[in-house]
């Protein structure tokens, strides 16, 4: 009993404070909270903030810019094993502030500024395996090679890392490329070990969001900064209950940081990536509550298989639930229907399993989902939805 | 229904003194039940706190060249994929010359269920990874930070060398004298710049160490381990019998002051009020009475533990996450329980009544108590009651020989708590039979024989409260004899584990040179070296034959001296002590009871091991207990085991002489082998501290226990205060017929004292089989060895006195007021019959 307890206040106290990013605080999870979904719409107080026309730079910008408060490198991927049966996984790297800059300490041995969090995760059928790690860095400590901290991105070559947790340039790549990676990563010991080790080719440009990059979040003006690699070929191995098997497929990077990302009254999201099979992309995402009419947020991307992007307002987008399923004892809408009528988008975008429930220290939605074309029900593509605040 | 129900209470108006004694009874029953909880709680504490003095949680890397790791190693580590975190330890002194341990932590990495990283306080993650930081500390250790424990709360002492702590937070689990914070913050005090004093990982987490490196199991250093696991399984059987005997006195107490009223009953059921109103009224007033004691009870119960320990709150805060002091948040299973506690003792005393209550026979006006006439047959369903419960108790004993070691825990429970019903319902129709025999001798002896079949009149009256009685001294001697034995054992363990004063903890390959170096130290008396090693059990050879086995254990290897030797205990040898460790020292070998539990194998049996480069056949020359190891373990003379298994030494023993001057022999110790300041650690200290931290435990045990015979004779009095009334009227016809009041009062005083005394005597079988039950059956069905027996007499005389010494209390008030009633009264008592 004491030690159940214990572990679940020590679990708390990650969720809530370590990563106010994705502070589980279960009470403000509501949609009237002050700080929206884990806290995600924090007073930014003494942080840079994502602003339009701040022109990004690659690589550099495929590092940590420890001055906003938070940031990401998340992939998600559609494989199949050489069955043909459908392979789903994630590889996270969340990277959060501890103090605005003006308050950070000395950068002394073990002395952190920012915290790391990993997540993993593989679906295939109704298996959905999960792992979480933690971390430490200090932002002004000197970064040279990996061993240099726990935790942290390097560009040249590009190499982001929490232990072995692993997305790094391929080893006979140029030092700037970002268009062959490695992803590494792996948890448990014999029967109950997963993992993959996956090679990524980008078959296509980098994707800015929104205006040149600046991503709007909310109707006052509040957003990130994003940017996609939507072309990943990837090719590899994934080990399930200890058993390891090929796979290939197609991925989706996301690289995004903010100081602020939601309003206050939001209180979560649903975020669509989707690769349709004539090889246009499509990302979209509403966040919920917060404009004056605690009307609904939507923004998305429409990417052509060049790599051409349409940025997608509010009034573009209709999203409608149209079934939800029991997960983890919350009502998570599994069945969507997308409209963007000014691309000819109507689809059905339905989970095929509904276990895809992240038992992180912060708990969350993340799965595969199937396209069908609304009319016909032909099918049209696959991807992966997030939701959050549930 | 409310003048039913205030004509009800009247009764209590008139008689003050039982509704005292009731609400005492439920009260205290109620809070007996919280003080378990209490003790609980703070048992845990305990353990938590001992096993991280005992540092045993995590395992440990070293670096086979004995350096310190750099930060860049352990980062180098992590990226290879081991699940290992980095500590720093050190020490610091403070202003008044205390030195302080200081661990540095990183809660990131550290596995969760670790006692460091557990003895999490409300505070929050960020707070302790972020300037100014935090400092977590036992409340024990604030004296010498010189802070008052009001004071302490985000305290920043300032130590000897002028640096400051990070703000203080208690942390009540910590071993004390240990300071626990972020391993930046600890980084800074120590000044350690990127040097890591050690690399942990989580016990087993680890397969094999990485090259270049060693690996230290957590077990290598003593820990209690199921030793404690075993005392709290121990104390959850003693919290459950304490509930069992709150039940039955709240059920003595309540069932005589209910049967008083059966008269009162009849005449409101003639005056016109139903048989349902009544049940109604009836029920109103047990839930009213039931809720007061209750309540009472818990927060007295609350008190009690604060009372008993003035860290309990804060220790009752940590388990609970409660901020006690501003608000007491207590699970629900407390509250539950403790209202289960008194409601269901009134429930079962009180349905009885109740059923009566309902089908009252109206015309019945003069038999009151003719349900009594049914005693006889009461008795005997009694008997075969009884017998059903011993049957069952066999049975399950039968069983549970048939089991392996590890099952049947429930099994257990269920066996004492069946041999506790057997012998409680075969009390009755024993003293019946006793006094039946009894009044049969003494059938010269007019006097005597009437005080005998007077005795059997009182007995339906009685037996309920002798019933109470009996499991209550029962489980007293129970759980006194095993807290008693378990602090022996534990101290015992504690003698044998650590005989040495001074511990060694070097890199493998320098044991050679310091063995040498020390064996030309005049002051070191004895070096104790200890080698362990894992091994194969391949087979063994016993007087049925030879049969493969193939199940891995532990080889460890001791140094036989004349310090050691006296205090390790042997279960079974094959001749005796002596012959058994000359043996041992000539290459036997002795097993651990686990081992021989496991694979049904005594002294004299052949054992052949196998280890890589090694395959050995040793005869077995004892068996030993290991409290608290889960495997299996062969023991060996430490040359023995370094011949023939090439095992490395793990750690050494230095008995000094007793004007040796440890500090100068550490500090020359430490510096010419280069060692780090933890290499050499002070054992005395250990064992003090580590006793000293069960003794609270044992203490407040003991207190409760002796709580527990107090309301068990609380019960003894009221149900006896009850009837005393009724006791002059019979003593007044004896008197008349000229009797001496002086002999009729001993009469009076002889009769309750020896049916305490019989019950007494035979609750001290019961309570050895309840010892017993739970340190041979229950122990071994949990944890596959059991815990010595150990009897205490003194104590059973005293609960024996106490039993006496109630009754004789009991039956005092009615009989002194039989000596002071006049001859008036008395004579007007003889025409009222």
């Amino acid at each position: 009993m004491s030690l159940r307890l214990r572990l679940t206040l020590r679990l708390l106290l990650i969720a809530t404070v370590a990563l106010t990013l994705f502070g589980c605080d279960e009470e403000n999870q509501t949609e009237t909270n002050s700080t929206g979904f884990a806290g995600l719409g924090q007073d930014a107080d003494g942080f840079r903030h994502a602003e339009p026309n701040q022109p990004l730079s690659f690589p550099q910008e495929h590092a940590a810019h420890p001055d906003y408060r938070i940031e990401w490198w998340y992939i998600t991927a559609n494989l199949e094993d050489t069955a043909g049966e459908p392979v789903g996984l994630q590889w996270t790297l969340f990277r959060q502030a501890l103090m605005p800059p003006s308050k950070r300490p000395a950068p002394t041995p073990w002395a952190a500024d920012q915290l790391w969090m990993a997540h993993m995760a593989i679906s295939q059928g109704e298996q959905h395996q999960v792992a979480e790690r933690f971390g430490r860095s200090h932002s002004q400590a000197p970064l040279n090679t990996p061993q240099d901290s726990q935790a942290g991105v390097m560009i040249s070559p590009f190499y982001a890392w929490l232990d072995d947790w692993q997305l790094k340039a391929n080893e006979e790549a140029d030092s700037s490329d970002f268009n062959h990676l490695t992803l590494t990563a792996y948890s448990g010991e014999g029967a109950s070990r997963f993992g993959y080790r996956l090679e990524l080719t980008a078959e296509g440009p980098l994707v800015l969001h929104g205006e040149q990059g600046f991503s709007q979040k909310a109707a006052n003006g509040q957003g990130s900064m994003y940017y996609s690699q939507p072309f990943w070929q990837i090719n590899g191995e994934v080990t399930i209950n200890g058993k390891t098997k090929p796979v290939s497929g197609r991925g989706w990077l996301d690289r995004e940081w903010s100081s602020q990302l939601l309003d206050a009254r939001q209180s979560g999201w649903d975020w669509f990536s989707i690769h349709l099979d004539d090889g246009h992309k499509l990302m979209a995402f509403q966040l919920r509550g917060g404009s004056a009419q605690n009307a609904d947020y939507r923004s998305g991307t429409w990417i052509t298989p060049q790599g051409d992007a349409t940025p997608l307002a509010t009034n573009d987008i209709t999203l409608t639930p149209l079934a939800t399923s029991a997960v983890a004892g919350r009502n998570v809408p599994t069945q969507w229907r997308l409209e963007i009528p000014s691309v000819g988008i109507d689809i059905n975008i339905e989970a095929p399993h509904a276990n895809r429930w992240m038992t992180t220290s912060v708990p969350y939605w993340e799965g595969e989902v199937v396209v069908n074309d609304r009319a016909s029900g032909e099918p049209l593509g696959e991807g992966y939805l997030e939701m959050t605040g549930y | 229904m409310t003048r039913v129900l205030s004509t009800l209470l009247s009764h209590y108006r008139r008689h003050p003194g039982q509704l005292i004694m009731l609400l005492l009874g439920l009260w205290v029953a109620s809070a007996l039940w919280s003080g378990i909880q209490a003790i609980n709680a703070t048992a845990r504490d305990s353990y938590a706190r001992a096993d991280a003095l005992f540092d045993t949680q995590l395992d440990q890397l070293e670096r086979r060249d004995g350096m310190p790791f750099s930060r860049a190693e352990y980062h180098a580590l992590r990226q290879a994929g081991l699940p290992v975190s980095p500590m720093l330890k050190g020490e610091v002194v403070t202003q008044d010359g205390t030195r302080l341990t200081l661990i540095g932590i990183d809660p990131l990495t550290l596995s969760n269920d670790n006692a460091l990283a557990q003895a999490n306080t409300s505070a929050s993650l960020s707070d302790f990874l972020t300037p100014p930081w935090q400092t977590r500390v036992a409340p024990d250790a604030l004296e010498a930070l010189g802070i008052t424990r009001e004071n302490a709360s985000a305290a920043t002492p300032t130590l000897a060398d002028g640096k400051t702590l990070p703000p203080l937070v208690l942390a009540p689990a910590l071993p004390p004298d240990t300071l626990i914070m972020d391993i930046a913050a600890a980084a800074r005090l120590l000044e350690s710049g990127d040097q890591l004093t050690r690399i942990v990982a989580a016990p087993g987490a680890l397969t094999e160490a990485p090259p270049g490196l060693t690996l230290t199991r957590a077990t290598t250093l003593a820990s209690p381990g199921q030793l404690t696991e075993s005392f709290h399984l121990n104390l959850t059987a003693l919290g459950l019998l304490a509930w069992v005997v709150g039940l039955f006195i709240v059920q003595a107490a309540l069932g005589l002051a209910l049967e008083q009223r059966l008269g009162m009953l009849r005449t409101l059921r003639v005056l016109g009020v139903s048989g349902r109103s009544l049940v109604l009224a009836l029920s109103l007033e047990l839930l009213l009475l039931g809720l007061i004691g209750a309540l009472a009870g818990i927060a007295s119960g609350v008190w009690l533990a604060r009372l008993l320990l003035p860290d309990v709150a804060a220790t009752l805060g940590s388990l609970y996450g409660a901020g006690i002091g501003q608000e007491l948040n207590l699970p629900w299973h407390y509250w539950v329980g403790g209202l289960a506690v008194s409601l269901g003792g009134l429930l079962l005393a009180g349905s009885g009544v109740l059923w009566r209550a309902a089908r009252l026979n109206m015309l019945k006006l003069g038999q009151m108590q003719a349900w009594r006439s049914g005693y006889r047959r009461q008795l005997s369903l009694m008997s075969i009651g009884g017998a059903f419960a011993m049957g069952v108790a066999l049975a399950l004993y039968v069983w549970l020989r048939f089991q392996s070691p590890g099952d049947g825990l429930v099994t257990g429970f269920t066996l004492v708590a069946a041999l506790l019903l057997a012998s409680a319902l075969w009390l009755p129709p024993f003293l019946a039979l006793l006094l039946k025999a009894l009044t049969h001798l003494a059938r010269r002896r007019p006097l005597i024989h009437w005080a005998l079949a007077d005795m059997q009149l009182q007995l339906p009256r009685l037996s309920l409260a002798m019933m109470a009685l009996l499991i209550a001294l029962a489980t007293n001697l129970g759980v006194g004899s095993m807290v008693g034995g378990f602090r022996l054992t534990f101290l015992d363990w504690l003698d044998q584990r650590l005989v040495a004063p001074l511990y060694l903890n070097a890199p493998a390959e320098q044991y050679a040179d310091i063995d040498a170096w020390l064996a030309d130290r005049p002051e070191v008396f004895e070096r104790l070296l200890t080698r362990r090693s894992d091994a194969t059990l391949q087979a063994a050879t016993t007087p049925e034959g030879s049969r493969s086995i193939g199940t891995p254990i532990e080889l460890y290897g001791i140094t036989p001296g004349e310090s050691l030797t006296p205090h390790w205990p042997l279960l079974a040898t094959q001749q005796d002590r002596s012959s058994a460790w000359a043996a041992f020292s000539d290459g036997a070998i002795f097993i651990n009871e686990q081992l021989a539990t496991a694979e049904n194998l005594s002294p004299g049996d052949r054992l052949t091991l196998n280890a890589p480069g090694a395959n050995e056949t040793l005869t077995i020359a004892a068996i030993y207990p290991d409290y608290g190891n889960p495997s299996g373990q062969v023991l060996m003379a430490s040359p023995q085991l370094a011949a023939r298994f090439d095992a490395p030494p793990s750690s050494m023993g230095l008995v000094l002489s007793d004007e040796a001057d440890v500090d100068t022999l550490r500090a020359t110790l430490l510096e010419r082998f280069d060692l780090g300041s933890d290499a050499l650690s002070d054992q005395r200290e250990i064992k003090r501290i580590a006793t000293e931290i069960f003794e609270r435990t044992f203490t407040i045990t003991r207190a409760l226990n002796a709580l527990t015979l107090a309301v068990a004779a609380l019960a003894l009095l009221a149900s006896l205060l009850t009837q005393a009334r009724s006791r002059r009227q019979q003593l007044a016809p004896l008197w008349a017929l000229g009797v001496p009041r002086a002999q009729l009062a001993q009469l009076n005083l002889a009769q309750l004292s020896g049916a305490a005394l019989a019950t007494g005597l035979l609750a001290i079988p019961l309570g050895i089989a309840i010892t017993w039950g739970l340190v041979a059956i229950i122990n071994v069905a949990a944890f596959g060895w059991r815990l010595p027996l150990y009897l205490f007499p003194g104590e059973m005389a005293v609960t024996l006195a106490t039993a006496v010494g109630v009754a004789l209390l009991a039956a005092a008030l009615p009989t002194l007021r039989f000596w002071r009633a006049s001859p008036r009264a008395l004579l007007a008592e003889e025409a009222n019959q």
